[in-house]
């Protein structure tokens, strides 16, 4: 007896297959249809949504805040401010009395530079609008862990393509070779079983959700112009500090007290002083990461919602896994 | 006949990819004698509100060149703290044709930045700024040609790409056109004035921040002094 080569016996199988289904329509086959309907559709998803280009800046971003992530860091973030505020509050109340004393009368916080004044005058806003923000980012510490523990986002388009291109084989597979059928439809079954178990693998029920409240409370802090705004407050601050640094303390010098006697009477001012530096290596990292973040958040926030990524797992799973099971191996009846 | 053709065709071609890609000042219309050397800078000095010699405003996004809003920065030795004045550095100020590149390491332990060949380090919000010229554009990782100053009866033009100012740990380029050959935002192009005869010039350019902390801001430079050519 001859044996055929694999590609003969192929071409054999085909052959049938064609004088078959031109003599009997093959019901058997629409699952198969159905199933490579659902690998291009994985595959076409990822360009549909733009995840090639989208979801790199998500992984940049992650990458970008993961240095301030921290307890310890937003526990700083939020002693910087309120040192500022202590400093404000200070200067505004003690060293404004002991000027204004020590200049007999007439001279107040009026005559502090306008650099002061303005940061005086806005120090509410901004210790509001800062404490808030570090607050919010605080409350989404453990959001940010659960979405930087998923895997990169650099690989999310592949999730979908490879089951995809899988898929698409194996729908292909089984219209081209009825016979192996049978082993296609196993694939099948196990790819659609895995489909359905990455998301509990990947916890992505837990940390899905979780990604979501993070984006939805970022919503408002990633922006251009909250960006702006806070890059203002830099401005203002950093003047404001200037002033104090370079012509209250000069002046409260100027009035008899020692280096010692201001740091003794006036520790809010003296601390702001010492640990000005600080404050800047700090904080202006954490605004640049804030500016860069901005095109990478708009991009990720316009992906779809992040709870609904398990289910773009498990219902082409479930479906999969439900057509294998509809698909006869040729013979069975 | 056609054995000359292909010998044509390949001398195009090499002239098409010389054109290309060989010129570093390719995204600037430049003209003129090269002005190869020194360009030694007076010292700014304020004098009232006005300011004269080497200086820098940085205006803040939505700002206009002209009318700010500007960054105040309280380390300035003038009235106005818009003006940061430049020192001329070791080199005693910008050379072309070469770079002057960034020390190693480029910053202290209070992340004050300390290249000097240029400008010397000057105190804005009371951490050290400095000026450098690198191959590498620090901020970008992009390579970037060597300053280049034309003179054209006594106007001026050229790139200035490689200028890159150092802060706090960070890198902002502030050269024009920026490193990718775009001039987003306010950068303008480098211009000035030159007298031949005195050898006395200007040079301003306007170059916007493009990430991190000031991103959106814009820093106005303003260069005066003597320009001294290299020795032939």
């Amino acid at each position: 007896m001859t044996r055929l080569s694999p590609t003969a016996a192929a071409v054999s199988e085909l052959q049938m297959a064609g004088s078959v289904s031109a003599r009997v329509p093959d019901r058997r086959r629409w699952p198969l249809y159905v199933a490579a309907v659902i690998g291009v559709a994985l595959i076409v998803m990822p360009l549909v949504f733009n995840m090639f280009d989208r979801a790199p800046k998500g992984a940049t971003m992650l990458e970008e805040f993961r240095p301030f992530m921290t307890t310890a860091r937003l526990d700083g973030f939020q002693a910087d401010i309120r040192q500022v505020s202590a400093a404000v509050a200070e200067t505004n109340g003690p060293v404004s009395q002991r000027l204004r004393s020590s200049a007999g009368s007439g001279a107040g916080s009026s005559s502090f530079p306008s650099s002061y004044t303005s940061l005086s005058s806005q120090w509410p806003v901004i210790d509001a609008t800062m404490t808030n923000l570090l607050d919010k980012v605080q409350g989404n510490l453990g959001n940010y862990r659960a979405v930087a523990a998923l895997p990169s986002f650099t690989l999310f388009p592949w999730f979908f393509v490879l089951p995809g291109v899988i898929t698409l084989g194996l729908a292909g597979a089984g219209l081209l070779w009825p016979r192996r059928r049978g082993r296609v439809r196993v694939a099948l079954v196990v790819l659609g079983v895995g489909l359905i178990l990455a998301p509990a693998v990947f916890q992505m029920w837990q940390r899905a959700p979780e990604g979501g409240r993070m984006m939805s409370a970022f919503r408002t802090i990633e922006t251009t112009s909250n960006v702006e705004r806070i890059q203002g407050y830099f401005s203002t601050m950093a003047s404001g500090q200037g002033a104090i640094r370079l012509d209250i303390v000069p002046a409260l010098e100027r009035s008899g007290l020692t280096t010692a006697e201001i740091e003794s009477q006036f520790p809010a001012v003296a601390t702001l002083d010492s640990n000005w530096v600080h404050i800047l290596n700090d904080m202006t990292p954490m605004i640049g990461a804030m500016s860069d973040g901005v095109p990478d958040y708009q991009a990720i926030s316009s992906l779809p919602a992040f709870p609904l990524f398990p289910w773009f797992f498990v219902l082409p799973g479930v479906v999969l896994g439900g057509l294998a099971l509809l698909i006869r191996p040729q013979g069975a009846s | 006949m056609l054995r000359v053709l292909p010998g044509a065709a390949l001398a195009m071609l090499a002239v098409v990819a010389l054109a290309g890609c060989g010129s570093s000042s390719s995204h600037t219309a430049t003209s003129g004698t090269p002005l190869v050397g020194t360009f030694h800078l007076t010292a700014g000095s304020c004098s009232g509100p006005s300011v004269t010699g080497t200086y820098f405003q940085m205006i803040q996004p939505g700002g206009t060149i002209a009318a700010g809003k500007y960054f105040e920065n309280p380390d300035s030795p003038c009235v106005n703290k818009s003006y940061t004045s430049g020192t001329p550095g070791r080199d005693g100020g910008l050379v072309t044709g070469r770079y002057q590149p960034n020390p190693v390491p480029a910053f202290n332990r209070l992340q004050s930045a300390l290249a000097d060949e240029i400008l010397a380090p000057q105190s804005f919000t009371e951490i050290d700024f400095a000026i450098s010229t690198n191959a590498l554009d620090p901020q970008t990782g992009l390579k970037v040609p060597a300053p280049e100053v034309y003179d054209n009866n006594g106007r001026l033009s050229g790139q200035i790409e490689a200028w890159s100012a150092a802060w706090n740990d960070q890198y902002f380029n502030q050269g024009s056109p920026k490193p990718n050959g775009t001039s987003p935002g306010l950068t303008s192009p480098l211009t000035g004035t030159y007298d031949a005869s005195t050898h006395a010039f200007l040079l301003t350019w306007a170059s916007q921040v493009v990430g991190g902390p000031f991103n959106g801001f814009t820093g106005y430079w303003h260069l005066q002094g003597t320009f001294a050519p290299s020795p032939a």
